[in-house]
């Protein structure tokens, strides 16, 4: 383009709304960080991670813990869906400076120390002469009840209710999820978890096309 | 009304697309000067015209960190620029809607 581009002589009405429509819609799919893929993401990935463990560890009697292979897995898939998040997110947000920035950066703390703390919690835990059934009921809710309280105080500050409302559901079965026992918390927190980070990025998909 | 009443530190195409992209961005948030180059598709040289011009009415603000090689410039829409584009979006609709649907083939 060059320099006499944008005397705005030439430009109609049509061209102008035009060029709007296209800068927007350019803009949007370059600068926003598309959070219903991420949310799929992570609804995939923890039907598996939670679901693997509640596979190898149902039926047991008396509850003994997960197979080192499923804890694998479970690593092997947040790990990957992490890449993926780090992805999606840095090729969006990239050149992005200001108060999303700062939102994220606390987002990431928030979840980075939270997670911290629950693993340093569960092995106090287990220190202290926890049995394996409380530190499964643990395991299992623990990083739930987390993941509920960041989504809920993140969107709620945003006033995205929709998500609100994922950050409470996640609350909640936090917080009941346990009572099904510490074999059973896996596959309720799998499909609790997982499908409603699906419903909601489906939600927001529809919303999107609308 | 005519083409006219549009602003004219707007209605050029190098510009509305420069406005239209920073006003993607939430308030509150600026955006670098390469990447903004990147989506507009501009040369540096001309989109530092462009930006004073609408920096001149207002309508955008820069910022300048570090030196040398690392020297980043970061850009944002104005609370003025984000009023002057939509007071440009309504004046654009309702000239379009004025044009009778044969006119604007």
């Amino acid at each position: 383009m060059d320099e006499d581009q944008g005397t705005g002589q030439e430009l109609d009405t049509q061209s102008a709304s035009a060029i709007m429509q296209e800068a927007s819609a350019r803009a949007v799919r370059a600068l926003v960080v598309r959070r219903p893929v991420l949310f799929a993401v992570w609804g995939v990935a923890w039907l598996a991670a939670d679901g693997a463990i509640w596979l190898s560890v149902r039926g047991q009697r008396p509850y003994s813990g997960p197979t080192p292979a499923a804890l694998m897995e479970l690593i092997a898939i947040v790990a990957a869906a992490a890449i993926v998040t780090v992805i999606l997110v840095g090729r969006a947000a990239s050149g992005i400076g200001g108060l999303s920035a700062l939102h994220r950066r606390i987002l990431l703390m928030s979840y980075l120390a939270g997670f911290a703390g629950v693993l340093i919690l569960e092995a106090a835990l287990d220190h202290a002469g926890a049995s394996p059934g409380v530190i499964g009921v643990y395991g299992a809710a623990a990083p739930t009840l987390l993941a509920g309280v960041v989504i809920a105080a993140s969107s709620a500050l945003r006033q995205e209710w929709s998500v609100l409302g994922l950050g409470l559901w996640l609350l909640a079965v936090g917080a009941g999820a346990g009572f099904a026992g510490p074999a059973a918390v896996w596959g309720v927190t799998a499909l609790a978890g997982g499908t409603s980070l699906l419903l909601i990025a489906g939600i927001g998909l529809r919303l999107r096309r609308s | 009304m005519t083409d006219g009443a549009l602003d004219p530190v707007i209605h050029a195409p190098a510009r509305l697309r420069i406005v239209v992209t920073l006003a993607t961005l939430p308030a509150g948030d600026t955006l670098t000067f390469t990447r903004l180059q990147d989506l507009i598709g501009l040369t540096p040289g001309n989109l530092i015209t462009h930006l004073r011009k609408l920096e001149d009415a207002g309508y955008v603000a820069t910022s300048k960190s570090g030196a040398g090689v690392s020297a980043v410039t970061a850009i944002w829409l104005t609370p003025d620029g984000r009023t002057a584009l939509d007071s440009y979006t309504v004046t654009l609709r309702g000239l379009l809607d004025s044009v009778s649907p044969d006119q604007r083939t």
